[in-house]
């Protein structure tokens, strides 16, 4: 018999991942697009503090592959 | 309310404010003229060029920052429009409706020439230049008031209800503190609808500023010997811990140092530290300051509150307001020529 228990935990490993950068990256986002209208040069900052909350999503795809891989 | 997007550009805009070392090249500036091309260095320099082609010297400085202040004003409200945060910063920006209409009727009780009161103005509120233009042209006081009616701007009302006081005293005050206690009671009656914390910020601060005004207005009816029942009339229901009854308790002290002492272990209590001299003298000036710094303080220090909550953008209106003051200050010190101990003194520092 299939266990499915492994792939929903990989994806829900990753999957909250990916919400927690979502809610994370609008706010910072909206706060770079506020901050960068009023000082353009701070634009290369602000692509450096959009990208930061992309390390939950990447740590969450790790997860999720160690479990698919343990499942191998 | 989106909040991030708005206070970041807000905060951005804060770093463009002048800071105090500038404000101490502009203070050791020898004349107007070096003002003036020292401020072209900063963001004023837009509005100096234009006030520049009508204008020269100390009036060129105060049509700029004057025109600067509107426009950063208009900024920030056009960045929330809508829904109940744009309704809790008009607020705020009504503040500047009640000056304008105070220092009309002023100009037209001592019939002022329109354009001198027109310069006097600060079009940051909702009555904007073309209302304010309209207004200074009326003939007196009453054409003032009955105009303001006719359009349906609130604040008709309370000069309506005390116009019949003020024709029999001549006395301004009377409308006066009409406008600021209908000003008062009509922003905490529209703030108690709403139980969010920006209620509860911008409330808080217009608490502040009326206990301020509350205790100034003791402060002033003991030096000039009023009566308690006529004071009374002028104090407006602020915060609980000073309410009519310790207000009028400071009252029947009968002196500054006896009302003064009643402020011990209260949040005006640095007041009370004021040197003596200024007691004896019962030089009121020395603690209005003293109480306008203690606002101002108060109201910029909320750039270190919630960022997500309208703390912000009220800090930037008073800090933006506040560098305006002093810029004013300095140039006119440096026209009449004030040592600097007292221009210094003169500033509002926050």
């Amino acid at each position: 018999m299939v266990d499915f228990g492994i792939p929903i935990g990989a994806g829900i490993a990753f999957g909250l991942g990916a919400l927690g950068t979502g809610i994370a990256q609008s706010r910072i986002g909206a706060a770079g697009a506020g901050t960068i209208a009023e000082k353009p040069e701070m634009f290369g900052l602000m692509i450096i503090l959009v990208a930061i909350p992309e390390t939950l999503v990447i740590l969450g795809f790790v997860v999720a592959s160690m479990i698919m891989i343990m499942l191998v | 309310m989106e909040y991030a997007y708005v206070n970041a550009r807000i905060k951005a805009m804060k770093s463009r404010l002048l800071d105090r070392s500038f404000l101490e090249q502009l203070i050791n500036k020898p004349d107007i003229d070096s003002l003036i091309a020292e401020l072209e260095k900063t963001t004023y320099r837009e509005e100096l060029d234009k006030a520049g082609v009508l204008y020269t010297g100390i009036h060129r400085i105060e049509v700029a920052i004057r025109k600067d202040l509107v426009k950063t004003f208009r900024t920030v409200l056009n960045l929330i429009r809508g829904g109940e945060t744009e309704s809790y910063l008009t607020i705020i920006l009504n503040r500047w409706d009640v000056q304008n209409i105070k220092t009309i009727l002023r100009g037209k009780k001592i019939q002022e020439n329109p354009s001198e009161i027109l310069e006097c103005l600060i079009p940051a509120g909702e009555l904007d230049e073309a209302a304010l233009t309209e207004l200074v042209k009326q003939p007196d006081v009453k054409a003032v008031i009955d105009l303001l009616a006719t359009w349906g701007i609130i604040y008709s009302r309370p000069l309506t209800l005390n116009f019949k006081e003020f024709s029999e005293t001549g006395d301004l005050l009377v409308l006066e503190y009409a406008l600021d206690t209908f000003y008062y009671q009509d922003a905490i009656s529209r703030l108690k609808s709403g139980e969010s914390d920006d209620a509860r910020i911008l409330k808080n601060i217009l608490v502040t500023e009326i206990d301020i005004n509350n205790i100034k207005t003791v402060l002033r009816s003991i030096r000039d010997r009023i009566d308690i029942e006529e004071a009374k009339r002028y104090f407006v229901k602020g915060s609980p811990d000073f309410d009519i009854e310790r207000l009028t308790s400071m009252m029947k002290a009968g002196t500054i140092d006896g009302a003064l002492k009643q402020l011990e272990h209260t949040p005006y209590q640095f007041i009370t530290t004021i040197p003596q001299e200024y007691i004896v003298a019962e030089k009121i000036s020395a603690f209005e300051k003293e109480l306008e710094r203690y606002l101002v303080k108060k109201a910029v220090s909320l750039f270190i509150g919630d960022p997500l909550s309208i703390a912000i953008p009220i800090a930037y209106i008073w800090a933006k307001y506040t560098e305006v003051t002093n810029i004013r200050v300095i140039a006119r010190c440096k026209i009449i020529e004030v040592p600097e101990k007292e221009l210094r003194e003169a500033l509002i520092s926050v």
